[in-house]
């Protein structure tokens, strides 16, 4: 009697999980979802793509190495300069609050001039560190995050971490000098 | 026929991704050369020990640097060209004599 429960309930299971499969493909197909980055995502979409991001970076970024001179002040300078060009259109400065890539872009791009009390992760200066550099290394897919590893070697992309870490600190005035390139200074590597 | 197709599509796709892999110069996206404008910058307020503050020193004292070695460059370039002006109306004046 018992065998014969679990078999309906198997083949239950299993022609619901064939109805779902097939509703989804058709879903993927029919172009209902709304792909406009002026639409924001479905909460529960949201939360699947956000987990599945930070575990990943989080698991990847586990053995990354931070420098033991990560804070030495040359790394500001030569950092500093890569973030005005590079950066700030979209993760801003201080005295911006917004900026067309800030809020064009979906999901919105951190600001990072604001203080890491303001932001979500909850992670140690060195865990903070090593997931800035995987960031900033390998990008994010489908975020407008690109990987800057092409191009910018290890030690170039650590300048910009450790200017990262001072940023929130930064009043307008001081981030003018720090992120001025003199003519032919193209950071220090 | 075909396999000279193939073959240059698969080498038009060969060279457009070697390309986009060639590492680039940092001064490709320099947006300008922008002075710091350390006018401002109150020393008495500053830690030493910070490395910011460390870092905003630096970076003012080679920006001094290098006015101090534009100027200097402007003037000797006005001496010479003086000196040549000079030379030049003495010959001038030879001539005319």
């Amino acid at each position: 009697m018992s065998s014969i429960s679990a078999k309906t309930c198997l083949k239950r299971v299993t022609i619901l999980s064939g109805f779902v499969l097939l509703v989804g493909v058709a879903f993927l197909y029919s172009g209902l979802y709304p792909m406009g980055a002026d639409t924001p995502h479905f909460r529960a979409t949201y939360w699947v793509l956000e987990t599945l991001r930070e575990q990943s970076v989080a698991r990847a970024a586990a053995d990354v190495v931070v420098p033991e001179n990560i804070n030495a002040s040359d790394r500001l300078l030569a950092g500093g300069a890569d973030y005005n060009d590079m950066c700030s259109g979209c993760h801003l400065k201080p005295g911006k609050t917004s900026s067309d890539f800030s809020l064009g872009l979906y999901p919105a791009p951190p600001n990072l001039a604001l203080s890491h009390d303001e932001h979500p992760h909850s992670d140690s200066e060195e865990a903070a560190d090593k997931r800035r550099f995987w960031i900033i290394k390998h990008g994010i897919k489908a975020s407008g995050m690109p990987a800057w590893a092409p191009g910018h070697d290890d030690e170039r992309i650590w300048n910009m971490v450790a200017f990262l870490k001072v940023l929130p600190s930064l009043t307008p005035e001081q981030y003018q000098i720090l992120t001025a390139r003199e003519a032919g200074d193209i950071g220090h590597h | 026929m075909k396999n000279t197709m193939i073959r240059s599509i698969t080498l038009s796709a060969a060279v457009l991704l070697t390309a986009t892999a060639f590492a680039h110069d940092p001064s490709e996206h320099m947006k300008k050369n922008e002075k710091p404008q350390c006018a401002g910058m109150d020393h008495s307020k500053m830690d030493m020990n910070d490395p910011v503050a460390q870092a905003m020193m630096k970076r003012c004292s080679m920006a001094d640097h290098d006015m101090k070695k534009e100027g200097g460059h402007d003037m000797h370039s006005n001496m010479q060209n003086q000196k040549t002006m000079e030379m030049k109306a003495a010959d001038h004046d030879e001539h005319q004599h």
